[in-house]
């Protein structure tokens, strides 16, 4: 079914053309039948014309625009993809910091503890060492008959003052030690 | 060529409507195009149709992922087909060209796939072309690449 439009329809088309340049558009200007007026054929032509220039242009433009919705959508799934990825990464990063320190802290208590022993160590040997010495002699004193009053009493002193050492030395290392595991715990 | 009288696009992506819709004026495929967004939408509107048949379109595009809708483009041709008595060309019009899914539609009673691209217009040419053989239920269903 097509459209017949009255002749001063059609001269008010033409009209319109001719001072302001606006053409009908759309597929309403397929439905119109221009009848046997040429002038009004010509204006239906150039109108079509007009409108198939105009939406070859929307198409192309909404072609670009779908094409880049799609890199858009595909470079947005790209950086969710990195993202994830770096967050993995420092994830993974943080954990191995937490693995380094903790083989950190172990090898420092390792060391304090080799240290630590090694002063115990040398300290009972000095301790033994001066105890054999004092009672060797006081056993020589005793023996050759000398006067025991004074070696007698350094002895006493002596062994006193070791044994008090001793002990004192034996509670800072477990102090040391409770305190050690005390931090750790925490 | 003969026009299509009237064809109904479902598909969830608005600039395609756009793309279609200006490729069915520049190719004169149709004057009568209605563009809806979602296959309950479409069910719906096919559930009116069954008692007035009033603005039932003469062929149906239907997208093959529809977002955001109850069902996809094979199970709304499925309802189009065998619960809303049929009466129209239909097909699904995606980007998609997998096999499985062209089977599945072909089962569901598509007649016709169309690739979408960026150049859709040959394509829809041929459809042109083959669409009295839609219509008539002659023309074998058939893949537009």
């Amino acid at each position: 079914m097509k459209i017949k439009l009255c002749k001063e329809d059609k001269q008010q088309f033409l009209d319109i053309s001719k001072d302001r340049r606006v053409f009908l558009e759309g597929n309403i200007i397929k439905l119109i039948d221009a009848g046997s007026d040429d002038i009004f054929k010509q204006y239906l032509l150039d109108a079509k014309a007009q409108d198939i220039s105009n939406r070859k242009k929307r198409l192309e433009v909404t072609k670009q625009v779908q094409i880049q919705n799609r890199e858009l959508i595909a470079s947005q799934e790209e950086n969710e993809k990195l993202m994830s990825d770096l967050k993995e990464a420092v994830k993974k990063a943080d954990e191995a910091k937490d693995a380094a320190l903790t083989d950190l802290d172990l090898m420092q208590k390792k060391t304090q503890f080799e240290l630590i022993g090694k002063i115990v160590q040398v300290a009972l040997w000095i301790i033994i060492g001066v105890g054999v010495f004092t009672t060797a002699l006081f056993m020589f004193a005793m023996f050759a008959d000398r006067d025991l009053t004074i070696i007698g009493n350094t002895w006493s002193n002596l062994f006193g003052i070791l044994l008090t050492n001793s002990f004192s030395i034996i509670g800072t290392i477990m102090g040391v030690k409770y305190a050690s595991e005390g931090n750790k715990n925490n | 060529m003969n026009m299509i009288n009237s064809i109904l696009l479902v598909d969830d992506e608005n600039l395609f409507h756009l793309v279609f819709e200006d490729a069915c004026s520049l190719l004169d495929i149709t004057l009568d195009l209605q563009s809806i967004t979602s296959s309950d939408e479409a069910a719906r509107l096919f559930e009116q149709w069954k008692t007035d048949s009033q603005g039932k379109p003469e062929c149906v595009f239907v997208d093959l992922n529809i977002i955001g809708s109850s069902f996809n483009g094979i199970e709304l041709i499925q309802k189009i087909n065998y619960e809303y008595g049929n009466g129209v060309v239909v097909g699904i019009i995606s980007s998609s060209a997998d096999q499985e899914e062209i089977d599945k539609s072909l089962h569901a009673g598509a007649q016709f796939w169309i690739v979408k691209s960026d150049d859709i217009e040959p394509r829809l040419e041929l459809f042109r072309e083959d669409y009295e053989g839609y219509k008539n239920r002659t023309a074998p269903f058939k893949v537009y690449k």
